[in-house]
């Protein structure tokens, strides 16, 4: 056991270098966002097209990259891809260089509608990649009613049979919306309120979690859910039959989006590598692995049909939407608040 | 305990992406999976980072034990405490504050503060089965060697450490598991060149779970039943 | 005296590694931790240098106790159960034959090399409405309808105890295994039944063994958080959840610092008192 220990040790020691070395004509890029945000394809593409070689390094929360950034003082990685939230926390501390647009040819093709978030007001910083909504996805053969908005998920034939995504913000956030708020209120006893109707949705709630709630519908587990874009996606592929809810109260809907640190170390990379992936039909290539909607007007002629009504935006949508964005910290630790009191109300 | 394990080998052949449906036998996962560079320098990675950590505890803890053992050292219980608190402290707070600890004395994020951070968890499984194995163990025939004339470290080789290598093993054992499958404290201390394997299966919550990961589990098992089978011929013969 | 002295000196030098690690690179972490628990948040993350009580005060919060209770009943039940599973497992173990003995050590370690995450999409697979159980017991006509068995405290339990499970049995077996057989023979021979042999002389004997696995199991079961999460659905709110989204989510570093400080504080205080009702520290003294 001790000499396979010791030779494997050497092995890897022998090996790793090795790796490294390769002949490496240009600096890698690299990049830091979720695992599997991009097909295999693309990114070999990519290096075997530009000569830049990628590094790929992964986070879990959006919060353990801007914990990272900030150690790093915005270096070590060139280009990041996170949620739209933590960008404006991440911009307001200096992390985040501004884009020199001229080196993306293809910065055109980003559809208007993502364009001037408020995470970004001016466009200077970002590129959007991927966004998605929070839909209602449920089961007709399953659910007695017709469900047209959130306040039907408070119906008692649904008892302990509704799943939803284990984000604060959009679950407190949907009682908010069926008072008629706003999903960014900071006054505490409109937050109770929601808090107190939740309470009463907890009956109903069978699970909650934010990975695969799709299969959770697809097996019988629960009969409807409030997902992503890309679950709902995913779901419908596999059965069609279920039925796509966009609730009547309001719709969430948050943009993933790609910025450049303040000292990142190989930039110019890092721009080769935006341009690459806006080009019209790469970024449908990349929308269809990723399930996410198209942010690219460009692309969206180029995804196929089997996926067309699942990856651009329906139309006159954008007047009912509204996304989530940071709050004060008291109203930050009401919603916390409110949301374990609910998971705790759902467990018993 | 290996009905889990066998689930996830068979679902890595599955054709469909979702694990709530069967669509019939592939083996198109494996064939993206080994295609998918960055997932198997991370696989080098974490078995390099594994051995390096439990190696590094194991010398740690086992000295440490055998010290302790030997002479009532002062603070020997409150260190033995602070080693243990890596196992007591959520993993969330510790990734945290090694983050802002390594930042704080200027380490550079890469294998090192990987290595010092892991081995930091690694060192509690072997302290405390050393120490429960030291407990109690008949003192007599080392400390007559020792009269005999042995040296402290002829005592040790000879004597203590062949009784003690059960448990330093079955620490190690522990120790390597729990490096191979951390990502909390990971994802915190890593640097741009050192993802490590299950980094990559737990920061695909954007998009879930595909089987690539199944098929990646599954070779991962494959290699260690191997490893286990090969290493348990080559105990009987050398024995 | 003087060769005591050297010894002393020896012990020391050999347990120095120890001592410089743990204070180097665990006590002060650490240090820095219950640092940060009394400080104020800072503006949108991280902390800010201006002390604070606030932290423990925000820990009495109803919705806060509530999971450590939860928490601590999830914590007893999974080592209760590992111990009934992992303690005669481990004293068999350590029964067998030398080779044997090896062989179970690696079969029982081999699942664990693999991810956990993984293993728990497993069970995922297991229980899930017509899933790998459902399907199995309705194959042989036990059930008509799918259970819903996913999502539920056994659920998590399950999971808790396969998880925890061979530590409770390593250290069992290794303190089991330099068990003195004569012993318990001697015992049976002065006329004491199988179980008085049992309670009289293995039990007291094995006591360090399982002692450290409670250490293992217990511990690590407050904050495995993922793992209610995954097959309870969330729904179980435990504290290693809550530290976890008010550092992610909330962004109050400090207030996630304070929680972790309690929870370790209240488990030194279990293992306290463990050590005390066990009496383990004379135990040891008794077989020297």
């Amino acid at each position: 056991m001790k000499k396979i220990m010791v030779a494997a040790i050497l092995a890897a020691l022998v090996l790793m270098p090795g790796c490294a070395k390769k002949e490496e004509a240009k600096p890698a890029l690299s990049l830091y966002t979720w695992e599997a945000m991009f097909p295999q394809e693309v990114l070999d593409a990519f290096t075997e097209e530009t000569g830049y070689p990628i590094t790929y390094s992964n986070f879990d929360f959006d919060e353990t990259m801007l914990a990272k950034l900030e150690a790093s003082n915005g270096g070590d990685y060139d280009l990041v891809i996170a949620d739209d939230y933590i960008i404006e926390e991440a911009v307001n501390l200096g992390l985040v260089s501004q884009l020199d647009k001229s080196k993306l040819s293809n910065y055109g093709n980003i559809n208007p509608v993502y364009q001037k978030p408020f995470y970004d007001p001016e466009d200077l910083y970002t590129v959007p990649y991927g966004a998605g909504v929070q839909t209602i996805l449920y089961n007709p053969d399953k659910v007695l009613l017709d469900i047209n908005g959130y306040k039907d998920l408070w119906d008692s034939t649904l008892r302990d049979d509704i799943g939803v995504i284990a984000n604060y913000r959009v679950v407190n956030g949907l009682a908010l919306k069926v008072l008629g708020e706003s999903y960014n209120t900071d006054d505490l006893d409109v937050i109770q309120q929601a808090g107190d109707r939740l309470v009463e949705l907890a009956p109903n709630i069978r699970l909650i979690k934010d990975d695969n709630l799709q299969d959770d519908i697809l097996s019988g587990e629960v009969a409807a859910i409030v997902g992503y874009t890309s679950m709902v996606t995913m779901a419908l592929i596999e059965n069609p039959n279920l039925k796509v809810v966009f609730p009547e109260e309001g719709i969430g809907f948050g943009i993933m989006a790609a910025f450049i640190p303040s000292k990142a170390p190989n930039s110019e990379a890092a721009y080769a590598f935006l341009d690459y992936i806006m080009d019209p039909e790469r970024g449908a290539e990349c929308f269809e692995y990723l399930g996410y909607y198209s942010t690219y007007k460009a692309s969206d002629p180029f995804i196929s049909d089997e996926y067309k009504s699942f990856l651009t935006l329906p139309e006159g949508f954008a007047t009912n939407m509204e996304m989530i964005q940071n709050i004060s910290a008291e109203a930050n630790e009401k919603h916390e608040q409110i949301w374990t009191l609910f998971k705790n109300a759902a467990g018993q | 305990m290996y009905l889990p394990i066998i689930v996830v080998v068979v679902y890595s052949f599955n054709e469909s992406k979702l694990s709530s449906v069967w669509a019939g036998f592939s083996l198109k996962w494996y064939d993206e999976l080994f295609r998918d560079k960055s997932m198997l320098s991370a696989l080098g990675n974490s078995v390099l980072l594994a051995l390096l950590s439990s190696g590094a505890a194991a010398v740690i803890g086992t000295l440490g034990a055998v010290g302790m053992s030997r002479a009532k050292l002062r603070g020997a219980k409150t260190i033995e405490l602070i080693a243990t608190v890596p196992i007591m402290a959520p993993e969330i707070i510790l990734g945290m504050v090694f983050l802002a600890f390594f930042s704080l004395i200027g380490l550079p994020f890469g294998m090192l503060t990987l290595v010092i951070a892991h081995t930091s968890f690694c060192v509690p499984y072997i302290l405390l089965l050393v120490k429960a194995r030291l407990a109690g163990m008949d003192k007599s025939v080392s400390e007559a060697a020792l009269d005999l004339g042995a040296s402290e470290l002829q005592a040790f080789f000879t004597i203590t450490l062949p009784q003690i290598a059960p448990a330093i093993a079955s620490g190690m054992f522990l120790a390597i598991a729990m490096s191979f499958d951390d990502v909390i404290i990971s994802v915190f201390v890593t640097g741009v060149n050192t993802n490590t394997l299950p980094l990559k299966i737990y920061t695909q919550i954007k998009t879930g779970v595909t089987p690539k990961t199944n098929a990646l589990c599954a070779i991962v098992f494959a290699c260690s039943a191997i490893l286990a089978a090969v290493s348990s011929r080559v105990g009987k013969k050398s024995a | 005296m003087k060769t005591w002295r050297f010894r002393k000196a020896a012990a020391f030098l050999t347990a120095l590694p120890l001592y410089v690690f743990t204070i180097a690179f665990v006590a002060g972490p650490l240090v820095l931790m219950v640092a940060i628990s009394f400080l104020s948040r800072g503006e949108s993350w991280g902390y800010v240098l201006e002390p604070t009580l606030r932290n423990y005060k925000g820990i009495f919060e109803p919705a806060y106790t509530a999971a450590f209770a939860q928490s601590i009943k999830l914590a007893l039940v999974s080592t209760v159960a590992s111990v009934l599973v992992g303690y005669p497992f481990g004293y068999f173990m350590a029964r067998l034959s030398p080779e044997w003995r090896s062989r179970c050590m690696v079969l029982l370690i081999i699942p664990f090399w693999t991810s956990s995450l993984m293993r728990l999409y497993g069970w995922m697979t297991i229980f899930r409405a017509n899933g790998v159980l459902d399907s199995a017991l309705m194959a042989i006509g036990v059930i008509k309808e799918p259970l819903k068995l996913l999502y539920s405290f056994p659920a998590v339990a399950v999971g808790m105890v396969y998880t925890l499970v061979p530590f409770m049995i390593y250290s069992v077996f290794s303190s089991a295994e330099k068990l003195d057989w004569s012993l318990v023979e001697a015992a049976r021979d002065l006329g004491a039944s199988p179980a008085q042999a049992f309670l009289t002389v293995i039990l007291p004997l094995t006591m360090p063994g399982l002692y450290s696995g409670i250490v293992l199991t217990f511990i690590p079961s407050m904050g495995l958080y993922f793992i209610a999460d995954l097959l309870g659905g969330s729904k179980i709110a435990l504290v290693g959840n809550i530290i976890q989204e008010q550092m992610m989510r909330v962004h109050n570093m400090p207030l996630a610092a304070a929680f972790s400080v309690v929870l370790m504080g209240l488990t030194s205080l279990c293992l306290l008192a463990y050590r005390k009702l066990a009496k383990t520290g004379e135990l040891e003294g008794l077989i020297q």
